[in-house]
């Protein structure tokens, strides 16, 4: 992780990307014969997963107007992906314009892409950073342009500490990120499980193994302990179509099979 | 119309399903009742138009609608309860055009919009993509700096000297410029104060060098190289050097100290198109040359020169093999009585010789002093002594009397060798030779101020019955007191008091002078290097005692000499001789 600055990122477009099957799962065109291969073998061994993309996604939005409901004006999203449908700052702004976002992406094409969609936008940028670094995500020129940390921010990791294994320490990465969020700050974090996809949970690993960005499916204790000292809001962690629904989920024959935990907690202070 | 808002909630439920277009349901509702309008607008129009179920289908797509299902769902709920909504009276004919229309419309929405994304992420990819190679051209831009600079000074290194090269015209110079005894400055110091001096040094190099537009490196630690690119000739490489020299002899104050400092450079020029590191090798020798002339100047490469030194240090290498294959001989050189009548064998010289088995054989001249410079001479001369006496242990006279005496050299680190006697004393009970036949000659420099160990050796060889001669006597350290006190045989007079054919006569009285304090002394006065008879008669006329040169006689294999003394008298002259064994010596 000691690299230098100006030691070279890869970038390796012989094998699938997260961000763009992501892209695809949700129905979007971004993406490339490689990561549409995986993402289809993906289905076939959890016909569900274009629902449960979609029904992460519905919960990033709500998120998101949550946050803007409790006054928050600014975002910082990592592990933004390839902003598709309902990007985060088009959500914010539409609830309260002159929101901020600050998205951040490991990986470089979803970065490029996000400067496409982001140009002549003065509320939103885009660097390429790794969370497992979170100084310098806090400390990149771009952050402190655009988010005031004297004022609350929120911080959305949707679908990403699931990239970040136990080895790496996630959760030092989140207590970091928290630290200098002011109280009346939000976080919002979802995550992938194997809890409610036991028939899955095999195969399922064995693709994950597959991409650039391996994932580690966590159980539902180990997603709780990311929001250590932090004040979970109702209805506290629970399956991504639980979380404050705006209408009856339909979708799953039982909630479990989202496949993602999801909650939203409040720094205090 | 009172139907329409029970089919906008219908279609939005058709659509929760597709949730994760990014509308809450309330804008979900705003969106959908607009289109319903529209459509049910077009049904009832007095001019049936099916292309308003076009555009209802392409700003579904916009809206964020675009998968398959979305129209499925769509569809459906437009065939089954949109005519109902509008009362019944709709023909089933303008519901079929206009679901066809919207599906078109939605079809092309779709198309459009992936092919708008396909060309994004593409060009997305090919940013990232050329993002990351110039971030590897930086890196590796970033490494070659890094290798090819030094770090404390900036300069380009070594290893940018053959990049410099390439670019730098038909010929080149290198000056190679050390700082002399840089490492005491370090030591006495700190290398802190060492590496600003260092940054100095460059500093003034540098101003000097640019001037010229020629190229300063940093080879080592205490070394610089200026590169001239395109130079004239040798003098043009030459002249940098004295500056650089010159540049760096102004003291150097560093941490209100001040340190003055000298450099030697060492300087090649020749046509570009060699090896680097041949430039530099080069470099490096002619500045070896200038740190043995004394350090704080120049000196210009010299390919003669520089082979000399190589064959001489092969050579000097050769040594211990040569010695441990027996290829050090010696041949002799007679010593002949310059008094009473005809010449008389009264010894011989035994002059050292190698075998070489590349060079062929080689005169002493060859290889004593790199034996010396090599610190081998000690192992050398006590293998030739020992030679020496086991040969001279073998002349026979033919009459049977004493044989002459062989003349062995010794050079001053065996003379200043403790237990020198000893050692001579083993030899000539292991080669029989006995003591009075063994003449040791050894240099009037051993003497000048002979130590402990000296003296003591020439007391001990002395009263072994073994003599001792002072060699190349009067070349200018002659120690008058010594010759009194030193238990001494005789004194062989350097060549040069032979002198030239028709000496003067100042000349004659210092050589008179010379012969009379030797006997003055008690000592033998040998003339070296006769080699013509009137040079002897010269010799023998100012007293010298025994004579020896070409003209008595040229150095002859030990074989060759114990033939020649074995003899039956009379013996030929020794002049008659003089020709023809230099040649079947060779
Ligand atoms: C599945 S997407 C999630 C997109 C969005 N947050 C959402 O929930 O809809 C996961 C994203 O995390 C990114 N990611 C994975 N590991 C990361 C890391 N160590 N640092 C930053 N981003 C990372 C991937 O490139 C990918 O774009």
């Amino acid at each position: 992780m000691d690299r230098p600055d100006w030691a070279p990122e890869g970038i390796d477009l012989t094998r699938p990307s997260v961000a763009r099957a992501y892209d695809y799962w949700l129905g979007g065109s971004h993406n490339f014969a490689i990561d549409r291969d995986w993402a289809r073998q993906v289905l076939a061994a959890v016909p569900d997963l274009r629902l449960m993309a979609q029904a992460n996604r519905a919960f990033l939005h709500r998120a998101v107007r949550f946050m803007v409901d409790q006054g928050v004006r600014q975002f910082l999203d990592i592990g933004s992906g390839i902003p598709t449908v309902g990007n985060v700052h088009e959500i914010a702004q539409r609830a309260a314009p002159g929101s901020r976002v600050v998205y951040v992406d490991i990986d470089p094409v979803a970065v490029a892409h996000s400067e496409q969609i982001l140009k002549g936008e003065p509320g939103a940028a885009v660097i390429m950073a790794d969370l497992r670094q979170p100084s310098a995500v806090l400390t990149h020129r771009a952050t402190r342009a655009l988010l005031d940390f004297d004022r609350p921010v929120g911080l959305l990791l949707c679908s990403v500490l699931h990239a970040i294994p136990d080895a790496d320490d996630p959760y030092g990465m989140v207590r970091e990120l928290v630290k200098p969020l002011p109280p009346g700050s939000y976080v919002a974090i979802s995550h992938g499980t194997l809890d409610d996809l036991v028939e899955e949970a095999d195969e399922m690993t064995e693709l994950a193994g597959r991409t650039t960005t391996p994932i580690t499916g966590r159980p539902r204790a180990e997603v709780e302990r990311f929001f250590a000292g932090l004040e979970l809001v109702e209805p506290g962690l629970v399956w991504s179509v639980l979380w404050r629904p705006e209408e009856p989920d339909e979708t799953f024959e039982r909630p479990g099979r989202s496949g993602f935990y999801a909650g939203v907690a409040r720094v205090p202070g | 119309m009172s139907g329409l808002p029970g089919f906008v909630a219908a279609w939005g439920r058709a659509l929760r399903a597709v949730a994760y277009a990014p509308l809450t349901p309330p804008e979900r509702t705003t969106l959908l009742a607009g289109l319903a309008e529209r459509l049910a607008g077009a049904l009832a129009a007095p001019a049936f138009d099916p292309a308003a179920g076009y555009w209802v289908g392409t700003d579904l797509v916009a809206a964020g609608y675009a998968a398959p299902e979305a129209l499925g769902r769509t569809l459906t709920v437009l065939r089954t309860r949109l005519p109902g909504a509008l009362g019944g009276e709709v023909p089933q004919e303008r519901v079929t055009a206009l679901v066809e229309s919207l599906a078109a419309g939605f079809a092309a929405a779709v198309h459009e919009r992936s092919l708008d994304a396909q060309e994004s992420i593409r060009l997305a990819a090919l940013t990232a993509r050329d993002r990351a190679e110039r971030k590897l051209r930086e890196s590796e831009a970033r490494i070659r700096h890094l290798v090819t600079h030094d770090p404390l000074t900036g300069l380009p290194n070594r290893a940018a000297l053959a990049g410099l090269l390439a670019a730098a015209g038909d010929r080149v110079g290198l000056c190679c410029i050390d700082l002399d005894r840089f490492a005491g400055v370090n030591d006495s110091l700190g290398p802190g104060v060492g590496d600003r001096l260092l940054g100095a040094a460059a500093d003034r190099l540098r101003a000097l060098v640019a001037a010229g537009g020629h190229r300063l490196l940093r080879l080592d630690g205490d070394q610089f190289a200026i590169l001239l690119a395109d130079t004239a000739g040798s003098e043009d490489a030459i002249k940098m050097a004295d500056r650089a020299l010159a540049v760096l002899a102004e003291p150097f104050h560093v941490d209100g100290t001040e340190v003055p400092l000298t450099a030697s450079a060492g300087v090649v020029e020749r046509p570009a198109g060699g090896e680097p590191a041949e430039l530099i090798r080069a470099a490096h020798i002619a500045l070896h040359w200038a740190k043995a002339d004394g350090r704080g100047c120049w000196r210009l490469f010299d390919d003669a020169r520089s082979t000399a030194d190589a064959a001489r240090y092969r050579l000097s290498a050769a040594i211990p093999a040569g010695l441990r294959r027996g290829e050090f001989t010696l041949d002799y050189q007679p010593l002949v009585a310059l008094t009473g009548g005809a010449a008389r064998v009264t010894g011989a010289e035994a002059l050292a010789r190698w075998r070489h088995p590349v060079e062929g054989r080689l005169g002493a001249d060859r290889f004593i002093g790199l034996a010396q410079d090599a610190g081998l001479i000690v192992p050398l001369g006590d293998h030739l002594l020992e030679l020496a006496c086991q040969q001279a242990a073998g002349w026979r006279t033919p009459d049977g009397t004493d044989p002459p005496h062989v003349n062995v050299n010794l050079a001053a680190p065996q003379v200043y060798r403790a237990g020198l006697a000893g050692l001579v004393a083993q030899i000539l009970d292991r080669t029989g030779l006995p003591p009075h036949r063994l003449h040791l000659e050894i240099t009037e420099y051993a003497l000048i101020e002979p130590t402990r160990e000296v003296l003591a050796n020439l007391r001990a060889l002395g009263a072994l019955g073994v003599r001792v001669v002072v060699d190349d006597f009067g070349t200018g350290y002659s120690n008058l007191a010594c010759l009194r006190t030193l238990p001494l045989h005789g004194i062989k007079l350097a060549a040069a008091l032979v002198g030239p054919p028709a000496a003067a006569a100042s000349d004659r009285a210092f050589l008179a002078t010379v012969v009379a304090l030797g006997h003055t002394l008690g000592l033998t006065v040998t003339a070296e290097g006769i080699e013509t008879a009137e040079q002897a008669e010269r010799m023998r006329e100012a007293g010298c005692d025994v004579g020896q040169g070409y003209y008595f006689g040229r150095p002859l294999s030990s074989d060759r000499i114990a033939r020649r003394i074995a003899a039956p008298l009379p013996r030929r002259s020794w002049t008659d001789d003089a020709g023809s064994t230099a040649e079947s010596a060779l």
